[in-house]
């Protein structure tokens, strides 16, 4: 058999368009194709080495797949495309209401072990959390579309925050529920 | 980029030719062993047509081990010479297992670092080796009933095994002689019996709540494919807690004092069959005969039974919540399949059902399950099916981190990443000069390393000379279809590999598992005299332990100075025995000590009994009262 190109990139790898908007049910069918292919499974009885070449190829699919499958990993990965580097997207400026607001999401975040019923504002606050992130990823589309890199790198940068503060509120409820 | 020429999948070297394969479940309870023929995949039962093999190993007898029922027997007598559920000691370090091992009544062996080993007659013994028992006796079954040699084996672990458990496993499976396929996830082994059934599409959840595990799994099944969308769940938790709470309830309700080593694990075989009436009665009685002189026996109903194990079943709930919360499901879940002998307790089906809001599926026997996905698995991958209709993509249970500076864990690969994975993470030096880096990999979710499972340390050595952050070492992790982890390291700037070394934390090193490995193919003779010296010595030291305990209390009081100095004497002879190699000497040595030490017994004895008789005095009650 052949393998694909892995000198695609990730969009190519599954024949899709470059773009932030991703029609997920044929990125999953496609992932699914590649990986019937590739996958070690399908080399368990093959000698060692073939069964390393399988595991590496599968990997990168996997990885290739993640990145697309995930808004933030995928919008990144835009941004790395169109030749911006990490260092430049996390110097992207971001306005001070956006980080005054970040500040007053934490507090709540760190006040909640000591609430009577830590669980329904727990929720609350990932509701909200999740709903400024699905505003950003808006925001990145357009900016993106409008080739503004600047401004869909600090759409980017926002997520992130609020990304990394979903991931405490997780931690928190994980804490929550073991004290149980 | 060069492409190397690969066969294609699926097809054999030799067409047509039905290779054979087994799935094996090592089971922390019970373990079974199937196989796919005439295209359908059965258990393989033993001589008397009982498919369930118990996960018990008895090590009493000098001139071999005994595995199974055989062992069971044993188990009264010998508590700590019968090592059952020896899984809950997969691949765990001394500290980490201290707890379990003194509820089971086993000797560990002192030792700070390594796997934890059990003390018994016959030497020590560490679980991958008690395992590797067990699989031979299934391996041995495969042979017989199959016909010819294996080609390969699957075996399954819980979803929710760390690197070291699953190395361990993998370890035991190699010890006992077997090829292995893959290590398989048991909720996704019972998702692809299932499955194959149904062949549908939609999202699964499999709830395994086995002897000593529980795990939580929401796959998705897509045209053939399975995906995982994650795994939850505790390696500490299972139907011999359910067991426990019994036996330890029951000890509450009599106000009864501790029991010998041999009547708690008897009280806990009657707690399981209480727990097994329970699923069906509204109230049974569990026997104390034997257990406490006076005899008797204690009622339990299942609401009394319910109540014990409410915070249990609560427990696995919790770990379905944040499962399900990382599958990030659009919809809701199509089918829930229960695995394990656990979820035959009524009360564990309806919290399932009602968490799920759907009705449990419970078509295949749940106790074989896991071992059928296992045996259609292992079919597939030795390439029985032309076709190779089926792919599961599994992910890893657990993040793998690493330390940083001031003791934290920078995750590198996050919990439930579809296998295989690979992440490469930069490093540099510190200091000038710098030739060497010593990297220690964690796995978990917590953020101190204190609070991690360490897994490996690794020093990366001969990094060329240079000025402090100018190196550029690229570490590359890579976990495999098996859930287990490879490390390379390389310094970019100058292209030298560096030469990694990964001592695993609990495992066995490679050199640890050729040793074995060479010393079971060794010939019986020596074995044998191993084993008479290990067990001497075994009883040489209970022996003097007793005796020093004794002269501690009494020694005293009951012996004359010169009385006490012979026993001494003849102590410290026996010590040097113990730490030579002829048995014979050794064996003459305990015998003398223990004719020595009869009749300073007797008089301990005497002595008890007259207590005994005058009852309680005074002072003794004086005592008790300013202790």
């Amino acid at each position: 058999m052949a393998f694909p190109d892995f000198k695609q990139n990730y969009f190519e790898l599954f024949s899709l368009p470059v773009q932030f908007a991703v029609d997920s049910a044929l990125l999953g069918e496609h992932y699914r194709q590649l990986q019937q292919e590739l996958h070690p499974d399908r080399y368990a009885s093959a000698p060692a080495q073939q069964q390393r070449v399988a595991v590496q190829y599968s990997a990168l699919v996997n990885q290739a797949y993640a990145t697309l499958n995930k808004p933030l990993a995928r919008a990144l990965y835009l941004l790395e495309l169109a030749g911006m580097s990490q260092e430049q997207i996390s110097a992207e400026p971001v306005d001070g209401g956006f980080l005054i607001e970040q500040m007053e999401l934490r507090e709540k975040l760190e006040s909640l072990h000591d609430l009577v019923d830590p669980d329904t504002v727990l929720d609350h606050l990932v509701t909200e959390i999740s709903a400024d992130i699905r505003a950003h990823q808006a925001e990145f589309a357009t900016s993106y579309a409008a080739g503004d890199l600047d401004a869909a790198a600090s759409a980017c940068v926002k997520m992130q925050y609020l990304e990394k503060l979903l991931l405490e509120a997780e931690q928190i409820e994980s804490e929550l529920m073991d004290k149980v | 980029m060069a492409l190397l020429q690969i066969a294609e999948p699926g097809q054999s070297p030799v067409p047509h030719q039905v290779k054979l394969a087994v799935g094996i479940d090592l089971g922390t309870t019970n373990s079974l062993v199937a196989s796919v023929r005439g295209g359908r995949a059965t258990v393989l039962p033993d001589e008397q047509g009982s498919a369930m093999l118990p996960s018990v190993v008895n090590y009493s007898q000098a001139e071999a081990s005994r595995v199974g029922r055989a062992a069971q027997a044993l188990a009264a007598e010998h508590p700590a010479d019968t090592l059952v559920s020896v899984k809950r000691f997969m691949g765990r370090g001394r500290d980490d297992a201290a707890g379990d091992a003194a509820r089971a009544y086993y000797h560990l062996a002192d030792d700070d670092t390594g796997m934890v080993r059990f003390i018994t007659s016959v030497g020590e013994i560490s679980p991958v080796e008690a395992s590797a028992e067990i699989l031979k006796v299934l391996h041995r079954r495969a042979v017989d009933t199959l016909g010819n040699e294996l080609d390969g084996a699957v075996i399954t672990v819980p979803a929710y095994f760390d690197e070291a458990q699953r190395q361990a496993t993998k370890d035991a499976a190699t010890l006992a002689g077997l090829k292995v396929l893959r290590l398989l996830n048991e909720p996704t082994a019972a998702a692809v019996a299932y499955g194959l059934d149904s062949a549908e599409q939609g999202v699964i959840a499999v709830y395994d709540l086995g002897g000593g595990t529980f795990d939580i799994s929401i796959l998705r099944l897509h045209r053939g494919v399975f995906e995982v969308l994650a795994t939850g769940g505790d390696t500490a938790l299972g139907g011999d807690d359910f067991d426990a709470a019994i036996a330890d309830w029951v000890l509450q309700q009599l106000a009864a004092p501790e029991l010998a080593p041999g009547n708690y694990r008897q009280l806990q075989t009657r707690a399981r069959s209480a727990k097994e009436q329970l699923s069906t009665n509204d109230s049974t009685s569990i026997s104390l005969q034997g257990l406490l002189p006076e005899g008797g026996a204690i009622d339990l109903t299942r609401a009394e039974f319910e109540s014990l194990i409410q915070p249990l079943v609560k427990q696995t709930l919790r770990a379905c919540r944040r499962c399900l919360r990382d599958a990030e499901l659009a919809d809701t879940v199509d089918n829930v399949v229960m695995v394990g002998g656990s979820t035959r307790v009524p009360m564990v089906r309806e919290a399932v059902g009602e968490f799920f809001q759907r009705e449990p599926l419970l078509d295949i026997d749940p106790d074989q399950v896991v071992a059928v996905g296992a045996a259609i698995q292992a079919d597939i991958l030795v390439g029985n099916r032309p076709e190779g209709d089926l792919l599961l993509l599994d992910v890893i249970p657990l993040s793998l981190g690493l330390e940083t500076m001031g003791g934290l864990v920078e995750k590198i690969i996050p919990r439930n990443t579809t296998i295989p994975v690979t992440r490469a993470q930069e490093f540099t030096t510190f200091k000038d000069g710098q030739t060497a880096l010593a990297v220690h990999i964690v796995q978990g979710e917590r953020e101190l390393v204190s609070d991690s499972r360490s897994l490996a340390r690794f020093e990366l050595r001969g990094i060329p000379p240079m000025v402090a952050g100018a190196a550029r070492i690229l570490v590359t992790f890579q976990v495999d279809a098996d859930g287990l982890l490879n490390v390379a390291a390389r310094e970019e700037t100058t292209g030298v590999e560096s030469s990694v070394t990964v001592k695993p934390s609990f495992g066995l090193s490679d050199g640890e598992i050729s040793g074995m490995l060479q010393a079971s193919f060794s010939h019986a003779e020596e074995d044998k005299q191993a084993r008479q010296r290990a067990e001497h010595r075994l009883e040489a030291q209970q022996l003097l332990e007793g005796l020093e305990a004794a002269l501690a209390a009494d020694g005293d009081e009951l012996l004359s100075p010169d009385e006490c100095a012979e026993l001494h004497g003849l102590m410290q002879q026996l010590r040097l025995a113990m730490e030579g190699q002829d048995v014979s000497t050794l064996k003459a040595g305990t015998e003398q000590l223990g004719k020595a030490s009869e009749d300073f017994a007797a008089r301990r004895m005497d002595k008890s009994i007259r207590q005994a008789l005058a009852g309680v005095s005074l002072d003794a009650l004086d005592d008790e009262v300013s202790e």
